[in-house]
């Protein structure tokens, strides 16, 4: 497996913006933010994963802000303003989120495969240390920032 | 029309419910189930006349499901909802007998014209 098995950068985006339409509609788009390669996310408070294994593997990991986090979760459920998401209903968009982005990145690679059932956690994403990061998106939504990476298995012996 | 809805994610339960509507079939009679094995179960309890369901779920998925369906008889309406659009999840749910296979993301355009082809 080599790096140029990754999807770009620009298919990761155009994946993630479609699915932001989809979702919350086309008022406030995805905005890019500028973050220095090799920084951690510095907001996350949920974060989830899908991996996908057969013909191509890789790991597909979202990181959200807080508020990020609960006003996606408004705005699929339809909740209204001054009605709070509960954390399992944050979980649910957070995974859902990730299911939809992570499906769209197996279409675009070798398959066949199988995506998994994502894990959602509230916290910052860990990250299996036989892995590199092949494609990293920094964004922000109102304000806030969101993170969508791509791993791959690390080649050769560690 | 009944129309199951079998998805793991509530949210994602209420973004079909809410596109079905903004597709111009919100008249129809909704049921909801959490995994295939209960939409399985549902579609002898509750005889939908089609099932819209995701893919990737715990318990049962959503091809076992239909697979499950078409092998003991059901001849309902079966049509995916998913995350997962490539050409090979769609030869394997048409091979498995469903209708059609929406992508996520979706539009309702995309509802409209899919559940046009099954009423």
């Amino acid at each position: 497996m080599t790096a140029v098995d990754a999807p770009a950068v620009e298919d990761l985006l155009a994946v993630t913006e479609d699915v932001w339409l989809a979702l919350v509609g086309d008022d406030d788009p995805l905005l890019p933010r500028a973050v220095p390669p090799g920084s951690p996310f510095d907001a996350a408070a949920w974060s989830s994963v899908t991996t996908i294994s057969g013909g191509w593997q890789g790991a597909v990991t979202v990181e959200l802000d807080e508020a990020l986090a609960r006003r996606l979760t408004t705005q699929m459920l339809d909740l209204p303003a001054d009605e709070a998401p509960s954390d399992s209903d944050v979980a649910d968009a957070v995974g859902e989120l990730v299911n939809m982005v992570g499906g769209n990145v197996k279409s675009l690679m070798p398959g066949p495969s199988v995506l998994s059932l994502p894990a959602v956690a509230a916290g910052r994403a860990a990250f299996a240390s036989d892995t590199a990061l092949a494609c990293r998106l920094d964004l922000v939504w109102r304000d806030a920032p969101l993170r969508i990476s791509v791993h791959i298995p690390q080649e050769g012996p560690r | 029309m009944k129309i199951l809805i079998a998805d793991d994610s509530r949210v994602m339960r209420q973004i079909v419910i809410r596109t079905l509507r903004q597709a111009g079939h919100g008249g129809h009679d909704i049921v909801e189930a959490e995994n295939g094995r209960q939409a399985l179960e549902m579609v002898r309890t509750e005889s939908p006349d089609l099932v819209l369901s995701d893919w990737n779920m715990p318990e049962m998925n959503g091809i076992d499901c239909l697979s499950a369906l078409r092998a003991s008889g059901s001849t309902v309406a079966f049509g995916f909802v998913t995350s997962e659009g490539s050409e090979e999840m769609r030869e394997r749910a048409t091979s498995a007998g469903a209708a059609f296979l929406i992508a996520k993301p979706f539009t309702p355009e995309a509802f409209d014209d899919a559940l046009r082809s099954v009423i």
